[in-house]
Formats: structure tokens, sequence, C-alpha cells
């Protein structure tokens, strides 16, 4: 049973990885050293000058009172002065918070991509396409407001805090422990509720995510919705998820906005109290007005952080689980650390050789003790049923799994020893889905083969009869293909995908299934024109049809995961097996 | 004359950033008096957070005075004060986030219905990814527009009012001073806005590449591969992620400048009023409470003030959104899906003179046809000849330009599509399941169905055995969360849920494509056995399928004949050399 988006999220806040991650993320940020340095000196110079001003102003106020022009002008210059530091502190803090913040973002999308690269095949089989796609993009987004404005807010918070409460010490102490009297009230409460507030957010996460699901499954589904004329029942499941999405919200809503208004009240208390104590100190002779005016504007500045916490906190949150999941991405095992291979091999000269090869995916055992010589420029055909294991088969010959046991030699090498790029440059694959690119179609066939110039590629889909397959395009070849070559029929993309190969002009061809969902009337100009092109070459086709068993020289049949027949095709035909059985079927019927 | 334009320009401007707010504000479905009580609740709540200046100005003039009983009076109006302030501001929050958060509720549903409404065509142009951005981000990005909108831009804009009167009341030349600002912060606004619009699309345009790139390297994995290309791959992403990074950069050095001009033009603004003010109290004698206040009323301003940009920022993305959401909730390309009545037509089929073309090619031309109930139909034609887009004209997927279908007689455009589609079952090569059981799909269509009639569809599509092997047999849960099918399985389990809502008409379009032909054919004979008196139309150009129908159509160049002699027809063009050395006459009957 797979996890669930909302499962994981809740162990992970759960767990205590979230600092071990947070640490992880904060040093990679401060290895770039100097966008970092420049962005935590902004912050403080920023913060400093920030505290600087209330005492510039009391000064000033000072000065009014005891009717001292100069002090005046003096102290409202300062006072004019901070803004301005801040004004270019901020600039610089602005730039380099999101250069940083990008910067990393950037950094551990192409890891992530890179990583992706690398990790082996069988990695896309228990991860959902949707899932990578949205680490990769969403949850690196949610990074940016977290390192853009939430950790230079906290730095800059941490130092108002500190240079604030120094300067108050200093001007005067006991007021200053009048001041501070609020602060035990605010952290108590703000502490007391941080449950609930998880719970809260946790609730609006879970509620959005089903959201999001129902309504993907709904868009890809579409066409059976329509078809059985259910929209209305759809539309009524939607809205009772949005209904719980809503009251989650609503929720979480009552409780942030309980919080603000409860910080408001106790930042008024702070300032009352300075006001009463301040009054007592002044008549005790022990300040002046303008001392008091600075401590009442620094019991408010206090304030301005605090009310930011709950907001740090949520981002702090998704933030976490976000970056989490993209070092998972990162950190995957890539495929060389399987089974790296070293060996280069340039040429393909004598043969490849499967010993008593099996395997398995997890429990199911796909191949069993394969045992099968492939010669240079040799023909062979891998026929059987669906499940029977030939595209496993395939899967094993492109490497993109290794066997569970056994060995597959190639030229009397280890295929696990051989460099993998090296080895795949010497085949063409031909693959059961064809896959396409946005672009058109001959962008398609070059995004493979990047020195073929479209009069060459036109003159090798002529050759190969496939270029009328596209003639019903408005602009042939030049045509745009959509989203996943949607605006192509199954057969146009086996035909791009055939090109593909045929442009590479590889000394291994391995076709699987190659033109199932190409008319038999097509498929006959591409056999016959196959024949030269294959001369010399090795041919390794996988297929239940047998439309195209003219090609090979000799043809396996493939059975449970097993290798139960092999010979020439009327060999084969003669005995009594599978290869007979399936060729009865697709040319016989009882009607 | 030039300048009047210009500015009547840059009002609109002004007043479009709100833009969002009445957009939302139609979706509240009798709720906007909410609405505008969070505004008028913010009225107060603005005016009170000002008046704790003035108070604290007040506060230190009494100090100075010497007046003790004076000061406890003000510190206990501040307290008094601050907390009416903070008990409305309860309900700017909670209302502000109801207000957007039910424009949120309303508007996915209203998208949703609309999704549904939208006929199939509508989902064959649109990716889906961006279907879905468009109902969850772009709602979200409007609700938090709509939500800062009433929490605090337009409180900011009330202080903006309430600071000039206080300020005209303690003197006005104080509120001449903050006056002169105002236009001021409103051209650094409107600046900010126009420099970075531009370089917004783009990172919204860089982060759709990005999407589509990783879609389509992880979904042809196998192929970039096969082939080596990962290099080629990677260097395209990264320089997809440094366009994305450039424009950031871009609009981080716009917003450093913009954004930092605004509270800096407030400071001046208080710097000049702290050396009139300190000046004339100074030559008067006068008390120094108006002046702590009329500062302390600019160091409160300046925070909302520096948000206003984000805030820009915020409508501008809104305003995208909601053109976004437009495209969805306009009425084009919509069907009538409202019906109740669920009456079934009988399967004669009749094609008069039809013509179909998509985008700017002519697919069919004058296709006339006669098909009655309870034949069996193979359709065969090469690829892309347009066999599907045939069967799709028939539940109206597509709508033909001329001419006209009839079923049982009756022109199918006359049909309510919840009776046509009753009674034709459409089902295509590309299976989606739902999330949920097993049954659920196959009762799709009904869910009041028996048990019994959905293990005899499952029997005839040849997967009632293996939903048997099941631990949890019908109520194995699927999708998502579920078990995954391979494509025959999701294939015949499409063909059961077509089977079970007992069409009159089914359409199998390369249904069975990903089930090999031994099960295939033991699917169609059961069809043939228990589903007598239905029409069937087989999609295909596998040879053992084609020749179990009763009849067989050729679709080519635009038009569709009947093949009589379908052995003569394929003379010299089927499977393989070998075939006339060793095969039919040896070939054992099934």
């Amino acid at each position: 049973m797979p996890h669930s988006y909302e499962e994981e999220e809740e162990n992970f806040l759960r767990s205590e990885k979230s600092s071990k991650v947070f640490r992880r993320l904060v040093g990679e940020i401060l290895s770039h050293r100097r966008d970092s340095g420049v962005l935590i000196t902004a912050v403080i110079i920023t913060a400093i000058a920030g505290t600087l001003y209330p005492l510039a102003l009391g000064f000033a106020i000072n000065g009014v009172i005891n009717k001292n022009f100069t002090d005046l002008f003096i102290y409202s210059a300062a006072f004019l002065g901070f803004y301005i530091i801040q004004f270019f502190s901020n600039r610089i803090r602005t730039v380099s918070s999101t250069g940083v913040a990008q910067k990393t973002i950037k950094e551990l999308r192409d890891r992530a991509f890179t990583s992706i690269q690398k990790v082996p095949v069988s990695f896309f089989g228990k991860v959902k396409t949707g899932y990578l796609i949205s680490r990769i993009t969403n949850d690196a987004e949610t990074l940016s407001e977290f390192l853009t404005f939430q950790i230079p807010q906290v730095i800059s918070g941490i130092s108002t805090v500190i240079v604030s409460i120094s300067i108050m010490f200093y001007l005067d102490f006991t007021l200053t422990l009048y001041a501070l009297i609020v602060i035990p009230l605010l952290s108590g409460f703000t502490l007391s509720i941080q449950n609930k507030v998880r719970r809260n957010y946790l609730g609006t996460r879970r509620t959005i995510a089903a959201i999001t699901g129902n309504l993907a499954e709904n868009i890809s589904g579409i066409r059976a919705i329509k078809s059985f004329n259910v929209e209305e029942r759809m539309a009524m499941n939607f809205d009772k998820l949005n209904s719980d999405n809503f009251a989650a919200n609503l929720k979480a809503a009552r409780l942030s906005s309980f919080y603000g208004s409860i910080i408001r009240v106790i930042e008024a208390t702070g300032i009352a109290i300075v006001l009463l104590a301040g009054a007592q100190q002044l008549f005790a002779n022990a300040i002046s007005i303008g001392i008091l005016v600075t401590f009442v504007i620094y019991v408010q500045e206090f304030f301005d952080p605090v009310t930011q916490l709950s907001q740090l906190y949520n981002s702090y949150q998704s933030s976490m689980v976000g970056v989490t999941r993209i070092y998972g991405i990162i950190d995957s095992p890539s495929e060389e650390s399987i089974s790296r291979g070293s060996i280069k091999i340039e040429k393909f000269n004598e043969s490849i050789r499967f010993e008593n090869v099996s395997f398995s995916y997890g429990k199911t055992m796909a191949l069993k003790n394969i045992s099968i010589q492939i010669n240079k420029g040799e023909k062979i055909g891998i026929v059987g049923h669906t499940g029977a294991g030939k595209t496993t088969f395939s899967n094993l010959l492109l490497k993109f799994f290794s066997p569970s046991s056994g060995r597959i030699y190639v030229d009397g090498k280890d295929l696990t020893d051989i460099e993998t790029e090296s080895y795949r440059k010497l085949i063409a694959p031909v693959l059961q889905e064809p896959f396409m690119f946005r672009g058109t179609i001959l962008d398609n066939i070059r995004t493979f083969s990047p020195e073929a110039s479209d009069e060459f590629i036109i003159g090798k889909a002529k050759e190969f009869g496939l270029y009328p397959l596209f003639e019903n395009l408005e602009s042939g070849l030049e045509s745009e293909i959509g989203e996943m070559g949607r605006n192509l029929s199954e057969g146009q993309r086996q035909a791009i995908s055939l090109l593909r190969a045929f442009i590479r002009n590889p000394e291994i061809l391995i076709m699987d299934e190659p033109t199932s969902q190409i008319d038999p009337y097509s498929e006959k100009l591409i056999i016959s024109s196959l024949g030269a092109f294959l001369k010399d070459k090795t041919l390794i086709l996988i297929t239940h049809r047998f439309s195209l068993i003219s090609l090979v020289d000799r043809a396996v049949s493939f059975e449970e995961g097993q290798k139960v027949e092999e010979g020439s095709f009327s060999d084969l035909l003669k005995s009594n097996g599978v290869f007979r059985k399936m060729y009865n079927i697709q040319h016989n019927t009882d009607t | 004359m030039n300048f009047t334009i210009n500015m009547s320009k840059r009002i609109k401007n002004i007043i479009a950033v709100l833009y969002p707010l009445y957009f939302g504000s139609r979706y509240l479905k009798g709720k906007r008096w909410i609405l505008y009580s969070v505004i008028c609740i913010s009225i107060i709540t603005a005016g009170t957070r000002l008046l704790i200046p003035v108070l604290i100005g007040d506060a230190v003039s009494s100090v100075q005075s010497l007046n003790f009983k004076r000061l406890e009076y003000f510190a206990i109006l501040i307290l008094f004060i601050s907390a009416i302030s903070g008990f409305f501001q309860f309900f700017v929050n909670y209302g502000s986030q109801y207000i957007s958060q039910l424009y949120a509720y309303g508007m996915r549903n209203n998208i949703f219905e609309h999704l549904m409404k939208k006929k199939f065509l509508f989902f064959e142009n649109q990716t889906s990814g961006d279907l879905l951005s468009r109902s969850t981000m772009d709602v979200e990005g409007t609700r938090v527009f709509i939500m800062n909108a009433t929490n605090q831009l337009l409180p900011t804009l009330f202080m903006i009012l309430f600071s000039l009167i206080f300020l005209f009341i303690l003197d006005p030349l104080y509120a001449l001073i903050f006056l002169v600002t105002v236009p001021v912060l409103i051209l650094i606004g409107v600046t900010f806005q126009r420099k970075q619009r531009v370089h917004w699309r783009r990172i919204r345009s860089y982060y759709g590449n990005m999407n589509e790139e990783l879609q389509e390297n992880i979904v042809g994995n196998r192929v970039v591969r096969g082939f080596s290309i990962e290099g080629e791959e990677t260097t395209k992403f990264n320089s997809t992620t440094k366009s994305y990074f450039d424009e950031y950069m871009i609009v981080a050095r716009i917003r450093g400048f913009h954004n930092n001009l605004m509270p800096l033009t407030i400071s001046i603004a208080a710097t000049a009023i702290l050396l009139y003010g300190g000046y004339v109290s100074i030559i008067n004698a006068s008390q120094v409470g108006n002046l702590v206040a009329a500062v302390n009323i600019f160091s409160i301003m300046t925070f909302p003030i520096s948000s206003l940009g984000r805030l820009i920022v915020f409508s501008e993305n809104a305003r995208a959104s909601i053109q976004r959401i437009n495209m969805v909730l306009s009425d084009e390309m919509q069907e009538d899906i409202q019906s109740t009545r669920r009456s079934k037509h009988s399967g004669d089929l009749l094609i008069n003179n039809i013509s179909f073309t998509r985008g700017k090619r002519q697919i069919f031309s004058g296709v006339n046809l006669r098909i009655s109930q309870g034949e069996i139909v193979g359709i065969t034609g090469k690829t892309a000849s347009g066999k599907s887009a045939f069967v799709n004209l028939l539940p109206r997927f597509y709508e033909p330009d001329t001419g006209s279908i009839l079923i049982g007689g009756r022109d199918v455009s006359s049909i309510p599509l919840s009776e046509l589609r009753r009674t034709i079952a459409l089902v295509p090569q590309e299976i989606t399941l739902l999330s949920g059981t097993i049954l659920e799909n196959i009762t799709l269509s009904d869910t009041s169905l028996s048990l019994e009639a959905v293990v005899k569809a499952a029997r005839i599509a040849v997967i009632d055995k293996f939903i048997e092997s099941l631990p949890d047999k019908y109520d194995t849960r699927v999708g998502e969360r579920g078990i995954t099918l391979s494509g025959g399985q999701r294939q015949r389990v499409a063909i059961a849920r077509a089977i079970v809502s007992e069409p009159k008409i089914l359409i199998l379009d390369d249904a069975t494509s990903s089930v090999d032909p031994e099960t295939e054919l033991e699917i169609l004979k059961r069809i043939r056995k228990e589903l007598s008196g239905t029409t069937v139309l087989i999609v295909t150009h596998r040879k053992s399928a084609i020749k179990f129908a009763d009849r067989i159509l050729r679709i080519q160049n635009g038009s569709v004949e009947d093949i009589f002699d379908l052995e003569e027809d394929l003379k010299g063009i089927v499977d393989g050399a070998n075939l006339y050395r060793g095969g039919d006459e040896n070939a054992t009957q099934l």
C-alpha cells in the first residue's frame, strides 16, 4: 500500500528529521559564501539602523524640550540618516536574499534532474511522474518564500531584539525590566497554541491534496465520465471534498485571527506599563521624556517580528517537507553505484550471450534461467504471449535492469562491467511505447541524431516507406506534434520511433512490438524496405505478432518467463508448441 | 491633452489593482454582505489603530506637564482602545479569510461544473496539467489577493486617510507634508508594477517550460537512456532553470529599489515634520505631545506602506490568474449534460452524407452507411485514416460538419446526451480508471447495479477470474492508493464497465490492443453469445478480430466502404512471406 502524500507529511512532521534537513539546507546556503555573507551583513545593518532611529528620535525630542536647536538638527539628521542607511542595506538585502534563495532552488532542481538521469530505470516503476514533477517544481518553489522572506526576517528579528534590549538596558535598567514584563506573556501564549496551529495546518494540507487528486483524476478520466453521463455525480463528490477544505481553512483562520488580536492587546499592555513606569522614573528624574518616547517605540517594534511568527512556522514546515522530498530524489542511489561499468566498447564484434539469466520484479519472477546466444549479424525473433517475459528480456538487453542471477556477456565481457553509455551507443531501440517530445516531427528525430539534416530525414522516411504515413498531416514532417504526441495517431508515433532508430544506423537494432499500431498495408512496405538496411546488422525483434517474422533467421518462444522453443520459422511451425498455437489464432477464427 | 489621457490611463491602472476583489465578490452568492461588513469594520480598526499614537502623544504631554492623573487616564485609554481595536481586528482577519475561502470554494465548484460541461474536444486541446493548475493554483492566486486586499490593502488605504485627518487635527501643516507623499507613493507603486509585469510573465512561462521538460524527460526516460542523450537533456534543463533564475534576479533588483523607496519617502516626510514641529515647539514653547504623536503615526505607517509593493505583485498575479480562469468559465465548447431521461434507443444506425474536418484536414466527405441492430461490424483502415474519429461521431464526442446520424430513426443531435450516451457505450484504447474499488469502477454508469450483473459483465470481458484471484475480489482498490492494473487488465475492466450498462450499441475503439489475441477472441465470442441484439462496432487492425465480424468496413481516403472478401483484399500484404508456405492448411480450428 503506497503511502499517501498526507500520511507521509504527518509522519515526517512527527519525527525529528526536520531539524536535520534544515541543518543540511543551511549548510548548502552558507556554501554560497559571498552571497550569504552579503545577505547577513545587510540584514544586520538594516536591523541595527532600524533600532537606532528611535534613539535619534528620542534625543531630537529632548532637544526640543531643552530648546536646543543644534540637538534637534543633529538628531533629526541622524534620524533620516538611519533611514537612508536602511534604504541601501534593504536594497542589498532584497537582491541578495532573492539571489541566495533562487540559487539554492536552482541547484536543488538541477541536482534532482541530474539524479533522475542516473537512477536505475526501475525507479520510475515505483515513483509516479506527477509526484516527481511536483517535487522539483512546486516543492522547490515553496522554499522561495521561506528563504527570500522568512529567514532574513528571523535574522533581522533576532538582531533587532538583541540590539534594542541592549540599548534599553544601557538607557535605563529598571524601565527595561518593566518593558520586558510582557515577553513571557507573549511567548507563553505563542507556544501554547503551537500544537493546534500544526494540527490545523495539516488539516488544510490534507484537504487541498484531496482536491487536487480528485481533480487530476476527473480530468484524465473525463472520457469515461462523459461516456456514462455521470458528470453531476462527480460534481457532487467534488463538492464534498471542497467543503472539507473550506471548513479546515476556516478552522485555521479562526485561530490565527484570534492570535493576531490577542497579540495586539498584549502590545498595548506593554505600552501602558512602560508609560506608567516611565512616568515614575521621569518624576524620579532617572530618564528624560525623549527616552520614554524611545522606549514606547521599542516596545511597538518588538511585536512586528512576533506577529510574523505564526507565518514563519507554516512556511518552515511546508518547506522542510518539500526539501526533504527533493533530497530524497537527489540522494536516490544512481545506476552506476549499483552496477559500475568501466570497460568502454566501441564496436560489437562477436556475440551477446545470456547465461542462466533470471530476473524478478519484487516477488514475481519475470524471467527464469534464460540462456541464449545471439551472434553478430544474426536476426533473431522473440515471441510469446503478453506477460511471457519478452519486454523484460529487452530491458535486460538494454541494460535498463541487471539480472537477478546469471550473466549477460557482450563479446565475452560481462555487461555489468561495460560502461553503459558506450554500450548504448552501439544500439538503437524501438520501444513498445513510442515517446514523443514537444516540437515538430523532424525535431523529434533530430534530438537523437543532431547532425541529420531535414532532407536526410525526409529521404530516409521515404526509403523506409514511412513517409506516406505522415501525408495526411497539414505540414507533413514539419507538423507540431503537441503534448506527448497527442496530435498523432499511435501508428504515426510508432513510425517516428522507427525512424529515430533507423537514422541512428546502429550495429544492434532492438525492436519491441515496433509495428503493432501500424496497419498491415503500411507494415508491408516497411518490411520490404528493411531487408537491405538490416544487412550486416544484428536484429533482436520482440513481438507477439507474426507480421515481421519474415525478417528473422531464428525465433525463440517464451512462456511464463521461460524459453520453451528455439528454431527456424518452419521448424517451430511444425512442432506443436506455443509458436504454432499463436500463429493459428492470428490466422484463423471459427466464425 | 496627452497628459490627461496619460493621467486617466494611470488612474485606471491604479483602480485595476483592486479588480480581483471585484471579480471575487461576484462569486460570494448571497454572502456579499460579509465583505461589506469586513470593509466597514476595517475602517474602525484603521481609526482605532491610529488613535493610539495620538493618545501616546497626549500621554507624553501629560508627563511633560507632570500631570500623573492624566497620564494614568491616557494609559488606561490606550489599553481600552487597543482592546477595541484587537476585538475588531479579529473580525477583519477572520472575515477576510472567510470571504477568500468562500470565494475559493465557490470558484472551484464553479470551475469543476464548467469542466464537466465542456465538450470532449475541449480536453483534447488542453493539457491536463494546465487545466489542473487553473483550478488549483490560479484559484489560490486570486484567493490570496482577495484576502490581502481585505485585511491589508484596504485597511492601509483607510489608515492613510485617517493619518491625514489626525495629522490635520494635530497641525494642518503636518497633514500637508503627508499629503505631498501620497502622489509620490502612488507613482512609485505604478512604476514598480509596470516595470516588473513583463518579467513575471516570463517567470511563469519558464516555470511552464520547466514542468514540460521534466515531464517529457521522466515519461520518456527509456528513450532518453536508450539513445544516451542524458547529457543534452541536462544541458537543456539547466539552461531553463538559469533563465528562470535570471528573470527572478531582475525582478529582485526592481523590487529592491522601488519597494524600499516607499518607506524612505515616508521617513523623509517624518523628518520634515520632526524639524518643522520641533522648530515650532521650541519657538512657541509648546508641548511636544503633538510632535511625538505625528512622528509616531509615521512610524506606524511605514510597515503597511512598505508592504504595498508586495500587494501590487499579488494583484498582478491575481489578474493573470483571472484571465486563465475565465477561459474555463466561458460558455464556449459546452454541451448540455443535464437531463434525467435515461431511456434507450434502438441500435439501428443510419448515416446520411456526413462530412467531418479536424483543423484544416478533411477526414470524411459524403459518407452514407446503414448498420442494422445486432450486427457485429469490424472497422479497419490505414493508420490515421480516421477510424477513431468515425466512431467518436456517434456518441457526439465529435460533431460532423454536414449530414446526419440517425439512431433508431432519430437524429442524434435531437436526442438528449444523457439518452444518447446510455444508448451507445464507447470503449477507447487508453483507459483511465478512477480511484476506488473495481466494483465502483464497473458500476460507474449506475451505482444501483447488482453484483450479479457486474460479475456477468466481468465474465464476458474475461476479467472475472483475475478479479476473483485478488484478495478483496471486486472490492479491491485501484488507482492512486490501490493496486496498479496492467494495460490489458484496465482495458478489460473498461469493457465490463461498458457491457454492464447494457448499451444498444457497443463500440470497441481498439479497446483490446493490450490484450493478447487469444483472450481478445474469447471476449468477442462471449459478446456475440451474451449480447445478441446489441450492435457492436470493433475498430482494429488485428486480422483475427476483423475476421470475427459479420461485416467489415474499411475507411480510406475519407470514405467508408464494405469489404466483402477479406482474404482477397489482404492477399499479398499480410503477415510475412511464410504465411503461404506452411500456414493455413495446418491450422487447427479453435
